[in-house]
Formats: C-alpha cells, structure tokens, sequence
C-alpha cells in the first residue's frame, strides 16, 4: 500500500540544499561578449581568484550566467564557515546553493527587487536590465528582531540597492517542483517561477568542482542503469504479448489441425484413388515382358549367349523398371564376361548395359548383369509372332 | 508513474541498482530463452501442418481428375472380363494346369478399393522338374504365352527364373501377378 501511494504521489521535488544568504560574499562580474559556456566559466573563476583573498581551492562558489549576457553573478564563501555537519547533510542533494541563487531564473521586469525573508535576516536580489541580477544585498536580523525592525530592514535594503520599480516579497518559503525531466530544476514561491536549466544549477552548485564531476558521473552511470532497467521491462512487456500471441498461435493451430484431421480419410480415399488410377493404366497399356526381354539377350537359339556362361537368376518387375532385366549368372571363362557386354550393346533393343564381376570361386566367375532396354524396342511375343 | 519509479530506482544504493539490473537482466534472458523454444516448436508444427494442408487441398483439387482418370483408364477394360481374387486365383490355375505346371499359388490379397474398382495380387511358383529341360522351357513357354494373352486383366507384377542349382535342367519360377476388378461401373 504504501509503494501505491507512493507511486500515485507522482515523482518527488529533487532534493535541493539552501544556505544561508549571508554566508555569501557576491558579485557581478563582466563576461566577455559572445562567450560560449566554457570561455564563460574560464572567465568568471579567473575573475573570482583574482578578488577573493582566498584561493578557488578554500571557496564554496557558483555563479549565475546565461548565454549571451555580458555579466555573470558570483557568489562564494569560505569553505570553514561550513561545518562538517552542515557539508554531511548536502550529500544526496542535487544542487547545493545559496536561497537567493534560486530565484535567478525568475523571469523578470528590468528594475526589480526580490525580497527573500528567512529567520537570518532579509535578501534583496535586484535587477536593473537583463537576465543576471546586479546586486544581491543582505540584512541580518537576530531572532528577537520585531516586524518593525523587518520593516526598517526591507526599507534599507531597497534604498540600499536603488532604482527599484517593482519590489515583490516572496509570500512563502522556496520549493521545488517535482522533477518531470532532467532538463530543468522549477523553484517556485507563490507567483514566482525560476526555472534552472540543467547546466545554470551545476554552474549554481557551491560544492566542491570535482565531486560535483564525480556527482555527474555516477548519475550518469545511475541512468545507464535505469536505461538497463527500462529496456529489461520492456523486453519483458514484449516477451508477455508474444507469449499471449503464442498462446493465440496454438489456438489456431489446434483449429488447424482439427480441419487437417476430418480431411484425412477423404484425402487418403483420394490417394487410393489416385494409386489405383496409375495401377490400372499401367495394367492397360504397359506390360512386363520379361521372357521377350531374356529372349532377346540369350537370342532364340541362345546364340548370343557364350558357351559355359549360364544364368542363376533372372529378375524383373514394375517396381525396378518395365524395361530392366536383372541377372546374377556365372561363366568358366571371365574372358567371356567383356565379349558378352559388347554383344549386348551392339544389339538396337539395347539402351544400357551394365555388366560387373562379383567374385571368382575356382574357375567359375560370377556376375550381375543390368540390362536396360528402349521404350518399346521389345514386342510381345504374340505380336512378334502374327 | 515512470518518474517515480525511476526516482525511486536512483534514489537507492548501487548495490540495490545492480541487484534490480542483475536479477532482471537474468529473468528476461530465462524467459527469452525458454520463448525461443517455445516459438521455434510452434514455429515448425504450423510450417508442417500448413505444407499438410496445402497438400491436402491439393489432392481435394484434383479429386475429380483423379477419378477421371481412373475411369480413363477402366474404361479401356471390358468390366465383364475383369477378375475378382477367387477369378484371379482360378483363371492362373487353369492356365498352369493347361502348361503342364503343378503351381503353388498363394491366397489373393484382398486390398481395399474406392468402390469402384480393386486390384488383387497373388503369388505364383512353379518347380518345372522335367529332366529334359527342353521339356521344361516350352512348358514354361507355353504357360507365359499364355498368361500375356489374358493381359491386361492379367498383368505380371514380378518375374523371377531361377535354374536349380544342382540339376540345371529343373527351373523355378515365380510370380506376382494382379488382376483390375472393376465392382461398379458408373
């Protein structure tokens, strides 16, 4: 149940660090015109080491900068005004910065003043012209100041950063959206909407540049993961509605092969059919001759055949040929065997003779004698007689 | 939905990441092997059945040219003088007590016909033991003449002759021999 709830919360805000305003000294800083990103952040750290009385090293830094415009906003603070506890409770954030860093992307009429109220004091983030704001200024309060003191404070702020038009008090403390892409981080309070493109809140993160690097790639590697992930569900979604058209598949087959049932007896009565058609056309028009066929090798007088060569089987069938005779003989002379094939092909009836020696047993010499005669070439007796 | 799976998903430790990964990854490549059985077998049973079909709608198809021909070809037989088995096994009786021959002759086949027509076989051996094998060939010849003449009603399906191997006057013969019957004509 509570994994349901979960789920139908939708996606959770990401999980955003805002420290406290007046930790932070800030500038606007000039970036040169038409610089890309790279060139950009080049210029602003050099800037930032060139200001600070600390070196890069011993800063919590962003800034704020968007392509196109001629200045960025700074902001850093000395790394040992953190605690060890404070820094311990950034890590799962996914972007660590000041709370008047998170209204930079509002977008907003030139010559306005933002006024961000937390229990440390006032902020005043101001506008003249352009995306980047020209100055951020704070007033720090003690816990026991009364809404008179606010009052004064917010009147100096806004005298302190001057040329004002609109002044806008955020109604409520910054929150986060929920993150519905990558692409962008949606701090709102009330009316007030600052949208941070991915690459503007990395440039915003105060923490450590290498571990933000080390951060980047291990959400890398966390979305390759769940890339993984993705593509395994989806292969079995896909491996689901296979099986289901499988299973769909068997059902038709098994229809199929029902239809194939009921008509094998009709086929196989077809197929009889069909067998005895061919049988009795063969009846009807062709016939075995086998003793014209011998005939016609031993000649009428067995005057083709050699003396002393006898044969011990003779074969012949539909099933091996109508107009093939099949021998086994043996002959006490091998030299006959040769004299005897050539007799044969020399006869016209003669399409193929096949004549082989099997064995030799004493002086007897056995044989199997193939002979395949033309279509037609041998004639029934009773027809060779009238 | 999937925001928040997957928010969830990025939201564990790594190892929770690669075990999910790991254990997926190993059940969709269990499942993926286990299909491809599966499809390959039902694959070649609808291959098969669908040859058997097509070959069955075949034989369906020309069922009329096939009975067509059958009749073609009994129609060139005289339905009076076609023999049953017992005409067979009596007619090949007759002619080998007219050669001089003292056969065995072999229970006819009894196959099943279409109806319409049935074709009958029997075996046939004659021991031809004359000592003068001039006695023996015309023997022989006079019986095989005879046998051609009843064809086609009579048809030799197999010959074989073979001379006995001790006495080479005294010849074997066998036969299968197969008659048409024609049951009804239409």
């Amino acid at each position: 149940m509570k994994l349901l709830d979960t789920l139908r919360a939708g996606p959770p805000p990401p999980k955003i660090a805002l420290l406290p305003d007046a930790l932070f000294f800030t500038r606007a800083l000039p970036v040169a015109a038409g610089a890309t990103p790279a060139e950009a952040t080049a210029q602003v750290e050099l800037a930032l080491e060139a200001i600070s009385p600390f070196p890069l090293a011993q800063l919590y830094y962003g800034w704020f900068w968007t392509p196109g415009a001629d200045r960025a906003f700074v902001f850093a603070s000395y790394r040992r005004r953190f605690t060890s506890e404070q820094t311990a409770a950034w890590r799962g954030a996914e972007v660590v910065l000041p709370a008047f860093a998170a209204v930079m992307g509002a977008k907003v009429e030139p010559a306005t003043t933002i006024l961000l109220a937390s229990p440390e004091g006032l902020t005043a983030v101001h506008w003249d012209e352009g995306p980047v704001p020209a100055k951020v200024l704070c007033h720090p309060l003690t816990p026991e100041a009364t809404d008179e003191d606010r009052i004064r404070a917010r009147d100096e702020l806004i005298r302190a950063v001057g040329g004002s038009r609109i002044v806008r008090d955020l109604p409520t403390p910054l929150t986060a959206d929920p993150a519905l892409n990558d692409r962008e981080i949606v701090i709102r309070s009330g009316d007030l909407v600052s949208r941070l493109p991915a690459a503007t809140a990395a440039a915003l993160d105060v923490r450590d540049k290498d571990d933000l690097h080390a951060l980047r790639r291990a959400h890398r590697r966390d979305v390759i993961l769940w890339r993984v992930v993705v593509g395994c569900a989806a292969a079995v979604a896909l491996l689901g509605v296979l099986e289901i058209a499988r299973l769909g598949g068997l059902e038709w087959q098994r229809v199929r092969l029902a239809k194939l049932k009921a008509q094998t007896p009709r086929v196989e009565m077809i197929q009889a059919s069909n067998a005895l058609a061919i049988r009795i056309d063969d009846l009807a028009t062709k016939r075995l001759l086998p003793m014209e066929m011998l005939t016609t090798i031993m000649g009428v007088n067995s005057e083709i055949l050699p003396p002393g060569m006898i044969f011990t089987r003779v074969l012949a069938s539909t099933a091996g040929g109508l107009y093939t005779l099949n021998i086994e003989g043996q002959t006490n002379n091998a030299g006959q065997i040769s004299l005897y094939q050539s007799a044969l092909e020399k006869l016209p009836a003669c399409e193929k003779v096949d004549l082989q020696p099997t064995g030799t047993r004493a002086d007897l010499t056995t044989f199997r004698l193939t002979v395949t005669f033309k279509p037609d070439a041998v004639k029934p007796v009773s027809a060779t007689s009238t | 939905m999937i925001r928040t799976i997957r928010a969830l998903f990025l939201g564990c430790q790594l190892r929770e990441k690669l075990l999910v990964v790991v254990f997926l990854g190993i059940a969709v490549l269990l499942w993926l092997s286990g299909f491809s059985k599966r499809a390959s077998a039902f694959w070649r049973e609808q291959h098969r059945t669908t040859l058997d079909l097509a070959d069955q709608a075949q034989w369906i198809a020309n069922s009329g040219g096939i009975e067509a021909a059958a009749q073609k070809a009994a129609s060139r037989l005289d339905a009076a003088r076609t023999l049953d088995g017992v005409r067979l096994l009596e007619a090949m009786q007759k002619l080998a007590a007219d050669a001089g021959l003292r056969p065995n002759i072999g229970q006819p086949s009894n196959p099943p016909g279409n109806g319409q027509f049935a074709i009958h076989t029997l075996e046939f051996t004659a021991n031809l033991r004359d000592p003068d094998p001039a006695k023996n060939w015309e023997a022989l010849t006079k019986f095989y003449r005879a046998l051609q003449q009843r064809s086609p009603y009579i048809g030799i399906e197999q010959f074989t002759l073979r001379p006995d191997a001790a006495n080479r006057a005294q010849i074997a013969l066998q036969l299968r021999v197969s008659s048409v019957e024609i049951t009804k004509s239409r």
